[in-house]
């Protein structure tokens, strides 16, 4: 599927996701598995039927189907994935909307069609973000996608770990207006251990793009994770880095989410809290934010 | 006492006003009464006329010794006035359980009550409008009330906008001068004669109105040392008034607030609107600045003061009405920002202030609404929206760029009264000081009229035979022949609604004309015609289409489903609905789930609510009202959407039996427009404007953090310069925690002055019915993503 991208999610008028009124688009698959990962139903790289329990009136209507996929034991819906055979046609019979593909296929021409719906709000400063799952692991998508928007004047923004190759981000870079890149953990053991990747290409790479002429439109991001990285030994390793590299950079903290934890229910993973942590206060961010400042950071959100 | 700094002075007036009880009066029915027993042979204007006057001289006034606006049409503020020449049927049957009914109570004394039923009641008994409309047309307006409700049949009309500028230039003793003049021309008939003399004894009645307050506040000056000075002023400006066309800012507040109350006494009606208050009483505001005799401390307490007053009327209406529109709206609607005559953006000081006004107190009067259009300044924008996030659900927004061009194109007013229009009640629109829009003659319910078409003719909660029997979705082979059937349901009863809504306007004309009121509505003075029969330039008739949103998921729905795709069949879908999808959870599912919905940018969708929208507009135009103007549509419904859906059995949509329609008016079905606030504006934008030229209402919930940085401020602000470039006409927010509500539902009386938007108006939350609590509570909430 090299001129579609698989997508999870698409939303418009998203309002935390860079400047004005946006429309998000959700690129499935991630090469990192972060324990607090707030899109799980993002990290797996394909397209899967899905079930939700709530939404079902157990009308017995998809266990007809010739392919055997999907049976029912005590009143639940127990698919094997391996066994279906065309799960659009599970989508249309089900009349509930219980069972569902969890992505979707789209070319770039349709998701122009949808972005470009919200263009009368775009005029006025807002644009389309591209997130993810990780955007960069379709990358050769994203690259002529992110062109094609430019092309038709819409202010691009780009979510990513950047866990990718060097030579794509480069291509990518000349048609991204804002590029929001995750430094989540500076300890290389500890963020092996929390997000199932070393950060070595991930160090290499923010470098390089601080250290490129797109550096100012760059914005480096930690999540505040409570215990794995919000603490203080963390974020003022990552700022002294950063102003080393470059000490204009961009250095944003963003708080903690507190409503991941809901979506965990239809994935195969576990979360990393089993209590709902509070958000932090505005005293605590403050804090933090003296941390980075402390050490070397000018410019931060 | 110069020392009481205006916060302190407002919440003192604002703490005194909230904590007074409300109550029915029958002081002014019981001097009416009286006057028309005494005056039996006149013609009814002059019975009228006099009858205004009486209760000018004689209904007992009060005034609070820190009040720089005076005067309320009741001693008690926010009373429930019973006028037995409109309605008395209902106040009769309701007299026991006003108290304690389950929307907008009012105590009622128990000597009232004997009053009422031993001196009020025998006299207006069959000569009331309601009484005379019932005996006469009862059973008629009875028959299609399910599809066809008719409003104004038990009082007056009111939802006009008076020429403010006019009152403000001449004041009542130059007003009776031009009376008097008109009365010394040749060839006058009786009927004009006697509207001249009318309007002489109504100017009279309000000089000797505000000569009594001057008094009053003379006396109270004699006895009270703190606020001496304060008195004194307050009594030379009620003098001045009384005699002179005001010349000072706080004259002219102070005169335009009497004129309000005039008003209401002479009407007793919902919704005189003071219009762009912005524009009129700058010359005063300014003049005074310049001179140095205002600062603008002094100015904003002026109007803040004036704002208070706006809360001290409320409107009684009968339990049936309450339901339609909850919270007593009195409708001061006041409309800031807009154009100028040249076609500019237009803005000022008071605009600002009236913002200011609105945040200080946050209470649900008065109507505030923005106009905005492409050139409005970023300013005003910010400003307004900063009022918005305190929560109070005011201002709304009004679209220059959606209103001005449809109100010269398919109303065929004026260019120079189009870029000045103004709202009146919640939204609907009218031009200023001339226009007797009649707004609110009926609303006409399409999803009754398609329910008719599905079955027969026959009401699905009654089984009784209502329409025409076109056939039901068992008998027709295609989509076009159902839409023929629907199409015949709306020709059969819009026939008997244009017939009725005729029949009221004629008791209007019969009974209660209007003297004061014409003598502010511009061309009556000329003609000698009073404004219920047709004196105004203006004459418009407005029906309001009831919701086009389940209308576009109904249909969408039969079309798909039943004969697109073939799922099910026209027999399974009518036996669903007849069972209230008891039953039939695979088909409920399949309707709620398996079709688009209006609301979500799916234009196939949208474009069926244009499409019957626009049929029923078209097919008004081929009728006049009664008056001799244009009926046009307006597409809200303020609360009416909970009782109109009561009516209704089970929709397509997946709605069941008696449960609420769409709320708004172009809003989308709550909970279903899952794409977000931006595609919501571009389905809403889909719907021409003519459609909603009596006024249209789109509403919105968000939450609070929405707001809560400059950041969001700006956002919104480019949400709301998009809403103007898609020419919808309006827009309101709520701006709300679910908590809050649930809360304030729990404990009311720690959120007295806690208020929502019910629809195009803000209400006390706290004394709404509970159901229609449960209602706002559950409506969608936008969340930033
Ligand atoms: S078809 Fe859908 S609603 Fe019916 S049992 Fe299967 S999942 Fe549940």
């Amino acid at each position: 599927m090299k001129n579609r991208a698989l997508i999870f999610d698409i939303r418009r008028f998203s309002m935390h996701d860079g400047a004005g009124i946006r429309t998000t688009i959700f690129f499935k698959g991630c090469p990192l598995h972060c324990i607090w990962c707030q899109n799980p139903e993002g990290i797996e790289k394909n397209a899967r039927l899905v079930h939700f329990p709530a939404k079902c009136i157990l009308c017995n209507y998809c266990i007809k189907l010739k392919d055997n996929a999907v049976t029912m034991e005590n009143n639940k819906i127990i698919i094997d994935t391996s066994k279906v055979i065309d799960a659009a046609e599970y989508e249309y019979i089900c009349p509930s909307g219980a069972l569902r593909m969890d992505s979707k296929y789209y070319s770039s021409d349709e998701l122009m069609t949808i972005v470009k719906k919200d263009m009368p709000f775009f005029k006025y400063g807002g644009g389309v973000t591209l997130s993810g799952g990780e955007p960069f692991f379709q990358a050769d998508f994203i690259i002529k996608f992110l062109e094609k928007l430019q092309l038709a004047g819409i202010y691009t923004a780009v979510e990513t770990s950047f866990f990718a190759v060097w030579e794509k981000i480069e291509q990518a870079l000349p048609f991204i207006d804002t590029l929001f890149v995750d430094f989540k953990i500076y300890d290389n053991g500890k963020h092996k251990k929390y997000t199932n990747m070393d950060n070595i290409l991930i160090k290499n790479n923010i470098k390089k793009v601080l250290q490129s002429k797109y550096s100012n439109k760059v914005i480096i991001r930690t999540p505040l994770i409570p215990k794995y990285t919000a603490t203080k030994e963390n974020l003022s390793l990552i700022a002294e880095t950063l102003a080393k590299w470059n000490k204009n950079v961009n250095y944003e903290l963003l708080n903690y989410n507190p409503l991941a934890r809901a979506k965990y229910q239809h994935v195969a993973y576990d979360y990393c809290f089993v209590e709902d942590k509070p958000l932090y206060t505005q005293a605590e961010m403050n804090s933090f934010y003296s941390i980075i400042k402390e050490a070397g950071i000018k410019n931060f959100r | 006492m110069e020392s009481l700094s205006r916060q302190k002075r407002i919440n003192l007036l604002k703490e005194r006003m909230l904590r007074q009880k409300r109550y029915m009066s029958i002081e002014q029915a019981l001097i009416t009464t009286r006057i028309y027993q005494e005056n039996e042979e006149k013609p009814v204007i002059i019975k009228r006329a006099l009858a205004l006057k009486a209760a000018l001289q004689e209904m007992e006034i009060a005034i609070e010794p820190e009040e720089l606006i005076v005067g309320n049409r009741t001693k008690g503020v926010r009373y429930g006035v019973v006028s037995p020449e409109s309605g008395g049927l209902w106040i009769d049957k309701e007299l026991e359980t006003l108290p304690t009914r389950s929307q907008d109570k009012f105590n009622v004394k128990g000597a009232d009550i004997k009053t009422y039923r031993e001196v009020i009641k025998p006299y207006w008994q069959g000569k009331s409008l309601e009484d005379i409309l019932k005996d006469k047309f009862g059973e008629e307006f009875s028959a299609i009330s399910k599809v066809a409700k008719i409003n104004q049949t038990d009082h007056s009309q009111g939802h006009i906008c008076p020429d403010c500028d006019l009152w403000l230039q001449m004041g009542p003793e130059q007003i009776k001068q031009q009376a008097q003049q008109k009365l010394q021309s040749e060839n006058l008939t009786n009927k004009q004669q006697n509207f001249y003399k009318a309007i002489i004894i109504t100017m009279d009645g309000a000089q000797i109105f505000m000569h009594r307050y001057s008094e009053l506040l003379k006396q109270m000056a004699a006895e009270n040392t703190q606020y001496k000075k304060n008195l004194l002023e307050m009594a030379d400006i009620c003098g001045f008034i009384a005699n002179n066309a005001p010349e000072s800012f706080h004259q002219a507040v102070q005169s335009l607030w009497f004129l309000f109350v005039i008003l209401q006494m002479e009407s007793n009606a919902s919704s005189f609107s003071p219009g762009r208050m912005d524009r009129y009483l700058y010359l005063f505001y300014k003049r005074d600045i310049d001179k140095g005799s205002l600062d603008k401390e002094k100015a904003l307490t002026i109007i803040e003061c004036l704002w208070l007053k706006f809360n001290q009327i409320v409107y009684m209406r009968n339990t049936n009405s309450a339901k339609y529109f909850a919270g007593f709206p009195i409708g001061f609607n006041i409309a800031i920002g807009g154009l100028d005559e040249n076609g500019n953006a237009a803005e000022n000081d008071l605009s600002y202030m009236f913002l200011q006004a609105q945040e200080d107190l946050g209470l649900p009067q008065p109507n505030l609404s923005v106009r905005l259009n492409k050139n409005t300044s970023q300013n005003l924008l910010e400003k307004s929206i900063a009022v918005v996030a305190k929560g109070s659900g005011m201002p709304q927004f009004f679209n220059d760029e959606a209103v001005v061009d449809t109100m010269i194109e398919s109303l065929q007013i004026a260019p120079k009264d189009a870029l000045d229009y103004a709202i009146v009640g919640c939204v609907e629109l009218t031009t200023q000081g001339n226009n007797l829009g009649w707004s609110d003659a009926a609303m006409f319910n399409l999803n009754k009229a398609l329910e008719l078409a599905m079955n027969h003719g026959k009401c699905l909660l009654t089984g009784r035979q209502m329409g025409l029997d076109i056939g039901g979705l068992d008998t027709y082979d295609s989509f076009e022949e159902l839409e023929n059937a629907f199409a015949g349901q709306i020709d059969y009863f819009m026939g008997k609604m244009i017939k009725a809504c005729a029949e009221v306007e004629q008791g209007h004309m019969d009974l209660l004309p209007s003297p004061f009121l014409s003598a502010v509505i511009d061309d009556c003075m000329e003609k000698g015609l009073d404004v219920t029969a047709g004196g105004a330039h203006y004459n418009l008739s407005g029906i309001q289409i009831i919701q086009a949103a389940n209308i576009a998921d109904s249909m969408a729905v039969l079309y798909q489903l039943i004969y697109k795709e073939k799922r099910i069949t026209g027999t399974e879908m009518l036996t669903a609905l007849q069972k209230n999808f008891q039953g039939y959870p695979v088909i409920k599912a399949m309707v709620e789930n398996k079709v688009a919905k209006y609301g979500n940018d799916v234009k196939w969708v949208d474009n069926i609510a244009v499409k019957w929208a626009q049929y029923f507009r078209e097919k008004l135009t081929h009728y006049k009202n009664h008056r001799g103007g244009l009926y046009h549509t307006g597409m809200y419904t303020v609360s009416a959407h909970v009782p109109m859906g009561e009516n209704v059995g089970a929709t397509p949509d997946g709605r069941l039996a008696e449960q609420p329609l769409a709320d708004g008016g172009m809003s989308p079905v709550y909970g279903r427009d899952a794409a977000g606030p931006t595609a919501v504006l571009q389905s809403v934008g889909r719907l021409d404007n003519n459609l909603t030229s009596n006024g249209g209402l789109l509403n919105m919930k968000f939450l609070p953090e929405f707001f809560a940085t400059e950041q969001g401020i700006k956002k919104f602000a480019m949400f709301l310069r998009t809403f103007v470039d898609l020419k919808i006409p309006h827009i309101q927010f709520n701006v709300l925690h679910k908590e809050d509500l649930q809360e304030a539902k729990k404990n009311p009386e720690k959120y007295r002055s806690l208020t929502v938007r019910v629809a195009g108006y803000t209400a006390y939350f706290t004394e709404l019915d509970g159901k229609l609590q449960d209602e706002i509570i559950a409506r969608t909430q936008y969340d930033a993503v």
